[in-house]
């Protein structure tokens, strides 16, 4: 019997031919549309272009074998969750060899909501900004976003994800999703205005 | 419709995107070998490594199954094999039996139903 089990693991990856090239051509084309923003994203990270890309190499090969067989229409979320995973992973080790101090601390501080509340006014803190400076400035918010708040935004705002599906990315409720994100725009409104 | 502060976001997704677009080719390419490399581990179905851990695992089911087959081997010389033992050397040894061993549950259950069918 346990022959028989190793036999049954070891299939169990393989798919049967039928429908396999018209699968990989779907795996390919998904993949192809969203690798340039999972590098963004991973760059956003981790500040290296070298480290974004095994990143996503990695999220790549992890979505391929554990979700390449899911229906394509679940494939976005799952495919986040897994690069999501993967920065989570590469945080927490640079957390323990302690070479992120650069970074602004990761816990999210209670704010009074009111007073972090946008004038419905003002055009935004990009608005006055040529696009060259306004790419440096807004790299240099995200950067200095703690990570949940920088992925919350990216997978709602960049991204598009709707609530329920950036909180299957990123492995936490709704709720959460909805208060880094509103803490995200707060400190990205907050740093791009101090940048003007 | 936007609204005024909408409009912020709006260009930073603008420049995001445009970020994004403008890689350059070097790391287009490193990209695209990165996704070559994992649709090709789905394409070519069990690795290696999943070939050599089915074939370890048969080789210690049969190890095993020697074993075991030696320790009975204390019985007096020329007795018959139970009928249990056969029945175990039977569904390891063929493939026939496999779809028996995996439902032997409902192989059992439908041995029990009348022979007219079960009632409803």
């Amino acid at each position: 019997m346990a022959a028989e089990i190793c036999l049954m693991a070891a299939f169990d990856g393989g798919r049967s031919d039928f429908g396999a090239g018209e699968e990989s051509r779907s795996l390919d084309g998904f993949l192809r549309g969203v690798e340039r923003r999972a590098l963004r994203m991973a760059e956003l990270a981790t500040q290296s272009r070298d480290e974004a890309l095994d990143l996503v190499q990695d999220a790549m090969f992890g979505f391929v074998r554990h979700y390449g067989g899911h229906d394509g229409a679940e494939w976005p979320p799952l495919f986040w969750r897994v690069l999501d995973s993967r920065l989570n992973d590469w945080h927490r080790r640079q957390k323990v060899r302690g070479r992120w101090s650069f970074r602004p601390d990761d816990k999210d501080t209670d704010e009074d909501p009111i007073a972090l509340a946008p004038d419905v006014r003002e055009p935004g803190p990009l608005a006055r900004m040529a696009d060259g400076e306004a790419s440096v400035a807004l790299d240099a918010a995200l950067r200095g976003l703690p990570l949940r708040q920088r992925q919350a935004f990216l997978l709602r705002i960049w991204e598009g994800l709707d609530v329920a599906a950036t909180a299957v990315a990123m492995r936490c409720s709704e709720g959460s999703v909805k208060t880094h994100l509103s803490r995200a725009l707060a400190n990205l409104r907050r740093a791009l205005e101090a940048h003007r | 419709m936007n609204q005024p502060n909408d409009d912020w976001l709006e260009r930073a997704k603008a420049l995001l995107d445009d970020s994004a677009d403008n890689l350059d080719a070097a790391t287009l390419s490193r990209l695209n070998r990165a996704r070559q490399a994992a649709l090709a581990t789905r394409r070519k179905g069990p690795s290696r490594w999943a070939w050599s851990a089915a074939l370890a695992g048969a080789a210690a089911a049969v190890f095993a199954l020697a074993i075991g087959l030696h320790q009975r081997g204390v019985a007096p010389p020329g007795a018959p094999v139970s009928s249990l033992e056969a029945a175990d050397i039977d569904v390891l040894t063929s493939d026939d039996d496999a779809d028996l061993a995996e439902n032997l549950d409902f192989y059992a259950w439908l041995e029990k139903q009348p022979a007219g069918g079960p009632r409803g």
